[in-house]
């Protein structure tokens, strides 16, 4: 079977920024392991242990977060500290593919993470065919969005400590103010309304639903997925016609 | 195949926050053959990497046209990417991986199968006597080093049109002599390269052709032998004492060296001097100009003085 030229690039950005990194350093890992366990830790200790479900459904979704905020401060740093965009931008590979292939390079170092969080899942006793398929589902928009809102935050980025800057910004409005790890109702009025801005509140609805801790009726579930297909469907969008693959 | 590699007209690049009135470059005009080296020379921010940057796809331009191997870059940079490469200046490779990685990856990148990536690695690797630290990390390489693993990633590509902006900065004669004829090499291929550089002595032994750029302008341009027609004084007398400086200012251009004089002249005038001072004795050498002479007329400063603008390869 032959690779498309393609598949190959993506093929090769996944074992160029993930594979060969890990390899040399397996204590990147650890990473993007690091913050989803941290929450679910303090939510636990704090709840008295009611928020672990939640805690669980949550650290999933943060893990796909930070592949995003990871991937926004890996092509700051390859763009403007090496020129790696510019020798990239000069070459067959094309915007969409350079970001698929950082994207799922970047969830290489994922993986610990989504395997403890997935142990911990079968644990609860949550692991089914439909749960599972709306996980999936939300997993794959939330990492689609948060790895493009990276790559188009990188084409701004001119130093790569302004991605300090954002990162922590990145988190708290779409993981600790939207209700990740705690169920939506736990929020005043007012701060529901905000959190309808976020998609991954979208996700976290689904997700908790889908096992339980607060069912939804079908068409709010039905609004959900719009939303979630809407917020990531419109960054893409965005992202195509503003990311600044060739320098305005 | 176009005859032209590149045709620019009017083009036109002002930086969001530049100064007003203050282009990087400015109505410039430049037509690069195909095939062969062309070389841009220039001083820092006289806008040499603006061009290379807006050629390359990589930056647009304000206003003018740009055809890039017979494709309208500016509208359509897509159908000119596959078919070149590029060196950006100050550009490492990825510091955690292996010098055979740099290269292979790259290929692979730009759809090259395993094999041909691996057997095209070799030789660039060899050619650019990188073979003896194939599995060493980037990250433990000298700077020069890292900047012959750039060259190696783009001189292994296929591609019709390599830009190749100050690819020998940094690198030790021996290692700037082995790119120079890894760059022969690619031009008995029949690809072009654009080449920008501050050593004067390697535009001129490399380049089939040579713009001189200032201020963002194209202000001499042609072969290294056409430009040194095209400058007053093409000929250079170099005087070790024996004449007061009043003496040879009719000669032409004159400017004072350590123990003597330089004096750059038309032909005829530069035999009169030279025969006048082995008639005194002196110690005289007469000779072509060679390029850093011919910038130095030309732009009245030399390549290595600093423009006040941003640098040309500055981000605003």
């Amino acid at each position: 079977m032959t690779t498309s030229p393609r598949w190959r690039s993506v093929l090769t950005l996944i074992q160029l920024n993930g594979l060969v990194p890990i390899r040399a350093q397996p204590l990147y890992l650890v990473n993007l392991l690091a913050s989803p366990l941290s929450f679910l830790f303090f939510i636990t200790i704090a709840s008295q242990g009611r928020l672990l479900n939640y805690g669980v459904a949550g650290g999933m979704i943060l893990t796909m977060l930070s592949v995003g905020t990871g991937l926004q401060s890996d092509l700051t740093h390859y763009r403007h500290d090496l020129k790696f965009q510019d020798v990239i931008v000069a070459s067959p590979v094309t915007a969409p593919v350079y970001l698929i292939g950082m994207a799922l390079s970047e969830f290489v170092y994922s993986l610990p993470g989504m395997a403890v969080f997935l142990g911990l899942w079968v644990t609860m006793g949550w692991a089914n065919p439909a749960s599972a398929v709306v996980l999936f589902g939300a997993l794959v928009l939330v990492w689609a969005f948060a790895s493009t809102l990276g790559f188009t935050l990188a084409t701004y980025f001119e130093d790569v400590r302004e991605t300090f800057m954002f990162s922590p910004l990145i988190s708290l409005g779409l993981s600790v103010l939207p209700p990740v790890y705690y169920p939506l109702a736990a929020l005043p009025g007012w701060a529901q309304v905000v959190a309808r801005f976020s998609p991954t509140t979208y996700a976290a609805e689904l997700v908790q639903s889908a096992v339980g801790l607060a069912p939804l009726d079908a068409t709010t579930q039905l609004f959900a997925w719009l939303a979630l297909f809407g917020f990531t469907g419109g960054l893409l969008a965005l992202s195509a016609v503003r990311a600044r693959w060739r320098e305005p | 195949m176009p005859t032209a590699a590149i045709v620019a007209r009017q083009l036109r690049r002002v930086y969001p926050r530049a100064p007003p009135g203050v282009a990087a470059i400015d109505s410039l005009d430049l037509e690069v053959p195909s095939g062969g080296v062309y070389g841009l020379i220039g001083r820092n921010g006289a806008g040499k990497t603006t061009f290379v940057r807006i050629a390359a796809t990589q930056l647009k331009p304000t206003s003018g046209t740009l055809e890039v191997l017979g494709t309208d870059a500016v509208r359509t940079p897509e159908r000119v990417r596959p078919r070149i490469a590029c060196v950006p200046q100050e550009s490492r490779p990825l510091y955690f991986l292996t010098v055979e990685q740099a290269a292979r990856f790259n290929l692979q990148l730009r759809g090259f199968d395993r094999r041909e990536s691996r057997r095209r690695t070799t030789e660039v690797l060899e050619e650019l006597s990188l073979a003896d630290v194939r599995h060493r990390s980037i990250s433990r390489l000298s700077g020069g080093q890292r900047r012959r693993v750039m060259v190696a990633m783009i001189l292994a590509t296929d591609a019709e049109l390599l830009f190749l902006d100050e690819p020998t900065t940094g690198l030790d004669p021996l290692a700037r002599r082995e790119v120079w004829a890894a760059l022969r090499r690619v031009r008995r291929e029949a690809r072009t390269i654009l080449l920008t550089t501050h050593y004067l002595d390697e535009a001129e032994s490399l380049s089939d052709r040579l713009a001189l750029i200032e201020k963002g302008r194209v202000i001499l341009e042609g072969t290294p032998a056409e430009l040194r027609r095209r400058v007053a004084y093409p000929f250079r007398v170099t005087l070790r004492g024996g004449f007061a400086r009043e003496e040879l200012d009719s000669f032409g251009r004159v400017s004072s060296v350590e123990d003597g004089f330089l004096v750059f002249a038309q032909e005829p005038a530069a035999r009169e001097l030279a025969r006048l001072a082995l008639e005194r004795g002196v110690q005289v050498a007469l000779g072509p100009a060679d390029l850093e002479d011919i910038f130095l007329e030309v732009v009245g400063r030399p390549i290595d003085a600093e423009e006040n603008a941003p640098d040309d390869g500055e981000r605003p």
